[in-house]
């Protein structure tokens, strides 16, 4: 089953909107995500995740900082080689996850992300967690998508999850072209439902899109 | 210049103050690991506050706040502790922390003497749970997987785990915690047992061949835990059609419950048909079962309802050398299991469980002329509080009542007889886990047993340590007392009888890095007061006592190895058993029937790609077993021939959803021999005659289809195979 393991990677990196024009008296929250998502750009992730941290201890109710705490956890253990670190990372993208599926319940977004975490499990020993964490990532994104049909993020990650099976079982990919191409559209049209809430992932997409959609 | 600095200090004051009077505070120290090395990037704040910064290349942070009075500073890097600090803020300046480890994380050492898991979460996993259902030998039963781990006995025609010289009896196996009564299947002699559950329920097994935690008692030998899975995945059928039966499973979910429901027919009329085996059927082998479980979430608990319901029924004619035409048995058995667990976080760290299982089953036997009706009710109850106190420290504390019922009668034309036995036991358990380090942990707990039948006290210490003694290596060491009241064989007509006992010392070394494991345990067990009898079987009539006794020793080598060959996963496993005791109607002390020296298995799955296909191997040998020729001076003081086994199967993926299997058990028809049955007399040359006890079949084959219907069409039933 170890084969299970090429399934896929998704990554979404979702920025938020940084920069905004208007000069408005930014609450204390809106400037540190806004520091939070600079540093991000800035190749700091970890100073980003800090922050989200720190920001998370100000607004307990707050579901959007404890995501992207989790987020660049999970994110930037894809490419963690070493593995103590890599579990501890996976471990700490846990508890924040588990802080904001407890503050918004049936939340999409954290479905998706919750999917990639065990995703990330997956690739880090497809023998092991293959089989078992396979079947709650395609539940996570069937759930998400009975949720929000015309959410990007999840029509992607469906997309590429059923696309990666596919693969592994040899069967035809091009059919998944549609669906993808729909999720690239999807960008254009979603309006995040608030400030600072998950909107990126386009590019990668299109990424997707021109692997697998060769003409 | 001296009035110059005055000025200046008062127009920088001035300038402060001008600040509407808010006061700075700045924050600063310097965060290290234990060892002194700065940790870089750990983030410090002051908590509910946007104060804070991360740790610069030498571990130092400088940070200004506005706040005032008592605050909380919250300092945190992963894999470390995180550390919390009351103060006022004027007072943190130039601090010096040393964060600890944090002991949760996977790295930390555990305690493994004894046991092996089968578990996704498990620090050290030694079987995969697909393990029990990929296996070539074990034929989708989960005592077969486990068959080929070290410290067990090949005892081929029997089917259950014998475990370091223990017989059968002295392994006790439990679902979620809860006992459970009559985990095997009704067979014939040369037939092997499976066990009565489905695999697929389970997500999690842990199998200890000794030295096992206080909460689990009445067991000389070994403990086998098997946990059902907390929520299934989705909503699915599953449907599948083998030779010898057919089943259908169905799942369903709720927002904080769902359902599974399964249902099997078996009945191998067909099979025995096609491939006629050694004994002469009336009736082949016959089972209806049905399975359900139910989970509810709640807030913080979980309760979980676990009911099984199977019937079996068989007859045929046993060869018996004192008896040319056979003697005629039947068999009719009913089981109804069921198993009740909640669990709940209660506030301040402490946890609850409370559990029960409740076991009916009757039995119903014909010989010859002579029926055998046999009840068991038997109910098991658990009550267990565990309190973390902080990462380092957890306490458990438990209470746990077994109570069994069995009545009995014997009805033959010229005799009649009822007779059976209450028997209950209450205990008390306690135990405490400490980790001092993440290289060394301790555990230690203590069960009291209270038996009303044989008013019996008995106390069993335990304990264990672990210590790592490098990156990926660790040893540990674990002693325990162990009491098991007699089986029910002797209960029945006695319980004028103590229990029996074992002392467990064990020394384990385990190393585990880049999906290889190894693992060697060294162990001594000691019995004390086993059963005593003089007649050839526990009868009415027979003297009982407590004064067997005797000893297992040996070595036991485990090597899992998934990544040198591409590919391909394989495992061996080698024991060296040395035992030797006296009881029920020995003369001397011997080796029992049911043990030997050497055992090796070898398990081999392959996997290739472009078929599709998993193939599985595997080859059990197993040194002949001990047999007593009546035609020589001595008691089972001779040794059988050596038992060979291969079995070989094929899994392959027609989709995502559909399987198709093949397995074949001894391809190369190895002749074994599972023993001698000796005639009562002597023929005229003043010899013994003997009957050699052989399989009921020498190989067996199995074919199946497996479908699985779900909304994600990327479910299988790969894991149920």
């Amino acid at each position: 089953m170890k084969k299970l393991a090429i399934i896929l990677i998704v990554l979404l990196s979702a920025k938020g909107i940084s920069q905004s024009t208007e000069r408005v008296e930014k609450t204390k929250y809106q400037q540190g995500m806004t520091k939070a998502f600079g540093l991000w750009e800035d190749n700091k992730p970890w100073e980003a995740a800090n922050l989200f941290e720190r920001i998370a201890s100000a607004e307990p109710d707050n579901w959007l900082p404890f995501f992207y705490v989790a987020q660049i956890n999970i994110l930037y253990s894809f490419s963690e080689k070493d593995k103590t670190k890599l579990k501890a990372q996976l471990a700490k993208a846990k508890d924040f996850l588990n802080d904001a599926k407890a503050i918004s319940k049936n939340n999409p977004e954290i479905m998706v992300l919750e999917a990639q975490w065990y995703t990330a499990w997956i690739v880090f020993d497809g023998q092991q967690y293959g089989m078992t964490y396979s079947g709650k990532v395609a539940a996570l994104y069937q759930a998400a998508q009975q949720i929000a049909p015309e959410n990007p993020r999840v029509a992607l990650g469906k997309t590429e999850w059923d696309l990666g099976t596919a693969q592994f079982f040899g069967q035809p990919t091009d059919k998944f072209c549609p669906e993808l191409e729909r999720a690239v559209a999807l960008f254009d049209t979603f309006v995040p439902e608030g400030e600072f809430y998950p909107q990126g992932g386009k590019e990668y997409a299109m990424g997707v899109v021109a692997k697998t959609c060769k003409k | 210049m001296k009035q110059y600095t005055q000025i200046s200090l008062v127009f920088i004051f001035i300038l402060f103050a001008s600040f509407s009077g808010v006061s700075q505070n700045t924050i600063s120290g310097t965060v290290t690991q234990p060892n002194g090395t700065p940790i870089v990037g750990a983030n410090v704040y002051l908590e509910g506050t946007y104060d804070g910064v991360s740790t610069n290349e030498a571990g130092q942070f400088s940070f200004e706040t506005q706040e005032e009075g008592i605050q909380t500073l919250f300092i945190s890097y992963v894999s470390y502790e995180p550390f919390l600090l009351a103060a006022s803020v004027t007072q943190m300046k130039d601090l010096k922390i040393t964060l600890r480890e944090d002991v949760n994380s996977l790295d930390t050492v555990v305690i493994s003497a004894g046991s092996f898991e089968a578990s996704d979460n498990s620090k050290v996993s030694v079987l995969k749970p697909l393990d029990v259902v990929t296996t070539a030998s074990a034929l989708g039963d989960f005592v077969g997987a486990l068959q080929t781990l070290p410290g067990t006995t090949t005892v081929a025609e029997d089917g259950r785990l014998f475990v370091r010289g223990g017989s059968a009896e002295e392994t006790q196996i439990f679902i979620d915690g809860i006992r459970v009564f009559t985990p095997y299947t009704p067979t014939t002699n040369n037939v092997p047992t499976r066990g009565r559950y489905s695999p697929f329920l389970f997500d999690g097994i842990t199998f200890s061949t000794g030295g096992y935690s206080a909460e689990y008692g009445q067991a000389l030998s070994s403990v086998l835990l098997l946990n059902t899975i907390d929520e299934p995945d989705q909503e699915k059928t599953d449907i599948s059609l083998m030779t010898v039966g057919a089943g259908i499973g169905n799942t369903q979910k709720w927002t904080t419950s769902s359902l599974s429901v399964n249902a099997s027919y078996i009945n191998l009329e067909p099979y025995t048909a096609l491939l006629p085996d050694r004994n002469e059927w009336q009736k082949p082998f016959e089972a209806i079962s049905g399975e359900t479980v139910f989970r509810q979430k709640f807030e913080e608990g979980l309760l979980k309802v676990y009911a099984a319901f199977d019937t079996t029924n068989f007859q045929l004619d046993v060869e018996d050398i004192n008896v040319p035409e056979g003697i005629n048995f039947a068999l009719k058995n009913n089981n109804f299991y069921t198993n009740v667990s909640y669990r709940e976080r209660l506030g301040s760290n402490w946890k609850l469980f409370a559990g029960g299982s409740y076991t009916f089953s009757k039995n119903k036997t014909t010989i010859e002329s002579a029926a055998i009706n046999t009840t068991e009710n038997s109910a098991h109850l658990k009550l267990k509080f565990r309190k973390k106190f902080n990462n380092r420290f957890k306490l458990s504390v438990g209470s746990e009542q077994f109570s069994s019922k069995i009545d009995e009668d014997f009805n033959d034309p010229n005799f009649s007889k009822t007779y059976g036995y209450s028997s209950s036991i209450s205990s008390l358990f306690s135990e405490a886990d400490i980790i001092f380090s993440k290289k060394f942990a301790l555990k230690l707990g203590v069960r009291g047993e209270y038996s009303e039948a044989f008013n019996e006290f008995t106390v069993s210490p335990r304990a264990s340590v672990a210590y790592k003694t490098g990156r990926n290596s660790q040893l540990s060491l674990a002693y325990g007392d162990f009491y098991q009241q007699a089986s029910s064989e002797v209960l029945k007509f006695t319980t004028a009888v103590e229990s029996q006992k074992t002392q467990h010392f064990i020394a384990n070394y385990q190393y585990a890095a880049n999906h290889r494991i190894f693992r060697a345990e060294l162990y001594r067990k000691q019995y004390s007061n086993l059963i005593t009898y003089p007649s050839s079987t526990p009868e009415f009539d027979s003297n009982y006592g407590n004064d067997g006794d005797g000893y297992a020793q040996g070595i036991d080598l485990f090597w899992r190895d998934d990544e040198s060959i591409k590919n391909v996963d394989y495992w061996v496993s080698y024991s060296l058993l040395d035992t030797q005791r006296k009881y029920q109607n020995y003369p001397t002390e011997a080796t029992p029937s049911f043990a030997n020296t050497h055992n090796l298995s070898v398990v081999a799955k392959y996997w290739i790609n472009d078929w599709k296909s998993q193939v599985g191997f595997s080859y059990q040998f197993g040194s002949g077993r001990s047999y007593t020729d009546v035609n020589k001076p001595g008691f089972l003081q001779d040794k059988l021939k050596d038992y060979h086994s291969i079995s070989l199967n094929w899994a392959y993926l027609l989709s995502q959803q559909k399987i198709l299997y093949f397995s074949v058990n001894n391809p190369f028809g190895f002749k074994n021999v599972n023993g001698y049955q000796y005639a009562d007399t002597p023929n005229t040359n003043g010899v013994f005659n003997r009957r050699t006890l052989l399989p009921a079949a020498d190989q067996f084959f199995f074919v199946g289809f497996f479908w699985t219907i779900s909304d994600d069409k990327s479910d299988n039933q790969l894991d149920n195979l």
